[in-house]
């Protein structure tokens, strides 16, 4: 199975029992969406079999994959967003025209909903509900035709951790029902809380597996997962000898305690006091919100999503106005300036979403590594794409993307290396101060802890960073502080140690 | 009283073919495609007509043909977007451009000329006792049937869903087993009966007569009715009969106002009120229900 000129899927045999719950791990670009999407017909392999309880299958066949009782779950779901509930239960069932009537429609959607116990409107359209109601309407949709085998592509990549347990459950209940699960995941602790076997894929061929969970520990996954290197590599060591270096900085070799790095002299990073938005449009309003970002340290913002963290993006970006307030990037006042000039000052963002706020997906990895330091340039300046394409496949081997050519689109890039190229413009020789917004989300463990050694290296060079994030994980793991955000406001700080119950109190909004 | 029979029979005449061409849009562009060539294939399905009843003389044979034909053509217009990735833009111009130029051209060749062709009858009439109705063709009957036909096919029937997923996220159909080339295929070939419905009503629905470019922007006013209608049947249906009104509108103030106002202003009432009609759906509506990019599959 090849993709352009990558080998996605190489010669891999692997034996699934029926029943139970099986975890497929990998790091992104290891093939485990491709070997999903190879099960349930929609890619065709260019050879091998497939066999369901001993019988074989047309391979790249949907159709006679679900008639065999194969079910996949996409990681970003495939419901068309213009649909009722009810609409996108019902275009997926097989047989023939398949004429109904409204209440028809309504009454099936509802015994379905009601025997998953699922508590949704089925007259909402998709593109209203909240991500974890799609994933349940998508999971609702591949059940209803008496799914034997359930696919799960990365279920819990999209989801705000509380509604992770209670997709588990879920899951869990389904594996008793008998149903087989496979559920493609890359953290070992969900591994752990769910899965029964695991089986483990890199570079698109097969590591291991399925070995019962209960018999192997994290550790060795996370080598197995990661191949021969130590299960926390440092792949973040290479690039700070050119693209993350302050222009200022004369040692880089030398690691000192934060705050003392060496830009700590400059102070002030990020400053706010006192900011209120009231456009109500923009989503929740902040209100009174006062932090201070200095050089040379990783603060986190932490607190369930939709509780201000977009618009506090919206702001700091001069996407949305301050009604009150201040706000200084590198002690200059900022509330006024223009994205392009606040990017002058070293403000620097690694917005929420990289595939749409992020990259341009329809545009070439050069064009979308060079629109930061265009941003500042007069609009009708000429460029010269010769030299930005040399420039930009040396940052491109810096920052180890893997990609075939800079002139590939950049929707054709797995996430991590989406991100890698995000990082890659964000944090060049002018950086001072640094947003970075759910930095890993989606990314498997490899890409994961490249971008917080990328960030724990940008802090050390000085800059100031501040970590919008709902991974608590994450937070706990390379923030310095931890600032938690409730409603638009700003509720308590944290120190290290960090605890994990006092900080989810406080996210929560429970007596902290 | 009288008058009023008149006039309304004059925009169902007249407002029957924008219909059918309303409805080939519709379908198609259901299935993610923007049907530029509703004025092409409209014109082929009236070429077809009269010159099926002048050769063989039977209006079954005619209409036969020109369902072929249309179908056909709608399966090229689908053949090029979707197998060889052009432009859906660009290729629904062209196909406009060969139905126009290849009907005048193949009138040429049959009948030596390019002068109108007239056929010795047409669509067999409704006839009985229905006074100025009775003269309507049956196709102006068969309309609102249609109409509702296609209403219930899109918005009640599982085919309709995954027609209209084919649209919207290409990779939801194809995740449930439904090929969204296929889709497209099925709903290219509704498109062409309809567009040989809508041909075959305006050459043969009370003319008789087949002229070039005698379909003259229909097909466009078809195409501005399916935005009108924001994508909806019966919506679209409405926006074609209001075109229609106000055409037939106009001509009516050009026997009563003639002369006052010119006469082309009048003659460019429904083509404005087209215009203010797109306008105000922009307006109004958060746009219509196809993806406007075919050909990237979602594939993520």
């Amino acid at each position: 199975m090849t993709f352009g000129e990558i080998t996605a899927l190489a010669d891999i045999s692997i034996d699934f029992p029926a029943g139970g719950i099986h975890a497929v791990v990998g790091q992104n670009g290891a093939g485990k969406t491709t070997l999903a999407r190879t099960i349930a017909g929609i890619v065709r392999p260019d050879t091998g079999s497939l066999h369901i309880h001993g019988q074989d299958i047309e391979t790249g066949n949907v159709q006679s994959a679900r008639r065999a009782g194969i079910e996949l779950v996409h990681q970003s779901f495939a419901l068309p967003p213009s649909f009722t509930v009810a609409e996108a239960l019902e275009f997926g069932r097989g047989g023939g025209i398949g004429f109904f009537s409204r209440k028809e429609l309504a009454r099936r959607a509802g015994e379905l909903l009601d025997t998953l116990e699922m508590d949704i409107d089925p007259d909402s359209r998709i593109r209203d509900l909240p991500i974890e109601l799609q994933q349940a309407v998508e999971i609702a949709r591949a059940l209803s035709s008496n799914a034997r085998i359930l696919i799960l592509d990365e279920p819990t990549a999209v989801l705000p951790p509380p509604e992770i347990e209670s997709l588990f459950q879920r899951i869990r209940k389904l594996g008793d029902s008998g149903v087989t699960v496979l559920l493609i995941l890359h953290k070992t602790r969900e591994i752990e809380a769910v899965a029964d076997s695991i089986t483990v894929l890199r570079n698109g061929r097969f590591v291991a597996g399925p070995l019962p969970c209960e018999e192997i520990e994290a550790d060795r996954v996370a080598e197995m997962i990661m191949g021969t290197e130590t299960e926390k590599p440092d792949p973040g060591s290479g690039q700070s000898d050119g693209m993350t270096r302050p222009a200022h900085d004369g040692d880089p070799g030398q690691v000192k305690p934060m705050p003392s790095g060496p830009a700590s002299a400059y102070g002030s990073a990020l400053e706010l006091s006192g900011v209120r938005t009231d456009d109500t449009a923009a989503g929740i309003c902040l209100d009174d919100v006062t932090l201070s970002v200095k050089c040379g340290e990783i603060v986190g913002i932490a607190g369930v999503e939709g509780n201000g963290q977009a618009t506090l993006m919206r702001v700091l970006a001069g996407l949305a106005g301050v009604s009150e307030g201040r706000m200084d990037v590198c002690g200059t006042p900022a509330g006024e300036l223009t994205l392009a000039q606040r990017r002058s000052l070293g403000l620097r963002i690694i917005p929420f979403d990289r595939n749409s706020e992020g990259l341009s997906l329809t545009s070439m990895l050069w064009e979308n590594w060079v629109a930061g330091e265009l941003v500042g340039k007069p609009l009708f300046s000429l460029i010269n794409p010769p030299d930005i394409r040399q420039r930009c496949t040396a940052s491109m081997s810096i920052w180890g993307v893997n990609y075939s050519s800079v002139g590939q689109h950049a929707g054709s890039l797995s996430g991590g290396n989406c991100q890698k190229l995000i990082l890659a413009r964000e944090l060049d020789d002018a950086a001072r101060t640094v947003i970075a917004a759910q930095p890993t989300r989606g990314l498997d463990i490899g890409a994961t802890s490249f971008v917080w050694s990328t960030l724990r290296t940008a802090r050390h060079n000085g800059c100031g960073i501040l970590l919008i994030s709902s991974d608590l994980d994450e937070l706990f793991e390379i923030s310095d502080r931890i600032l938690v955000m409730r409603s638009g406001r700003i509720v308590c700080q944290f120190g290290p140690p960090f605890d994990v119950v006092q900080t989810g109190r406080a996210m929560m909004g429970a007596a902290a | 009283m009288v008058d009023f029979h008149e006039f309304f029979v004059a925009i169902l005449r007249s407002g029957t073919p924008l219909v059918y061409a309303a409805m080939a849009g519709v379908i198609v562009q259901r299935s993610g495609i923007w049907h530029l060539g509703l004025e092409g294939i409209m014109i082929i399905g009236a070429c077809a007509t009269i010159v099926g009843i002048v050769l063989t003389h039977s209006f079954t044979i005619a209409i036969l043909a020109a369902t072929l034909t249309c179908v056909a053509a709608s399966a090229l217009q689908w053949f090029v977007i979707e197998k060889l990735r052009a432009n859906q833009i660009i290729v629904g111009l062209g196909i406009t451009g060969i139905g126009i130029g290849g009907t005048a051209f193949a009138v040429e060749i049959i009948f030596g000329s390019l002068a109108a062709v007239s056929a010795p009858f047409g669509v067999p009439r409704i006839g009985g006792d229905f006074g100025p109705y009775s003269r309507l063709s049956i196709l102006v009957l068969a309309m609102p049937f249609v109409v509702l036909a296609i209403w219930v096919l899109l918005s009640r029937t599982r085919f309709g869903l995954r027609l209209a997923a084919a649209g919207e996220h290409p990779f939801a159909a194809r995740s449930v087993g439904a090929n969204p080339s296929v889709m497209r295929l099925l709903a290219f070939a509704a498109g062409g009966i309809l567009c040989a419905l809508a041909g075959a009503e305006l050459a043969a629905g009370s003319l008789q007569i087949f002229a070039q470019n005698m379909v003259a922007g229909r097909g466009f006013m078809g195409f501005a009715a399916v935005i009108f209608g924001g994508g909806h049947p019966v919506g679209s249906a409405l926006a074609a009969a209001f075109f229609s009104l106000v055409g037939v509108a106009g001509i009516r103030m050009q026997i009563h106002f003639g002369a006052f106002v010119s006469h082309d202003l009048l003659l460019c009432l429904p083509y404005l009120a087209t215009v203010l009609g797109v306008w105000l759906t922009s307006r109004t509506r958060r746009g219509t229900r196809a993806a406007a990019q075919i050909a990237e599959l979602q594939d993520h």
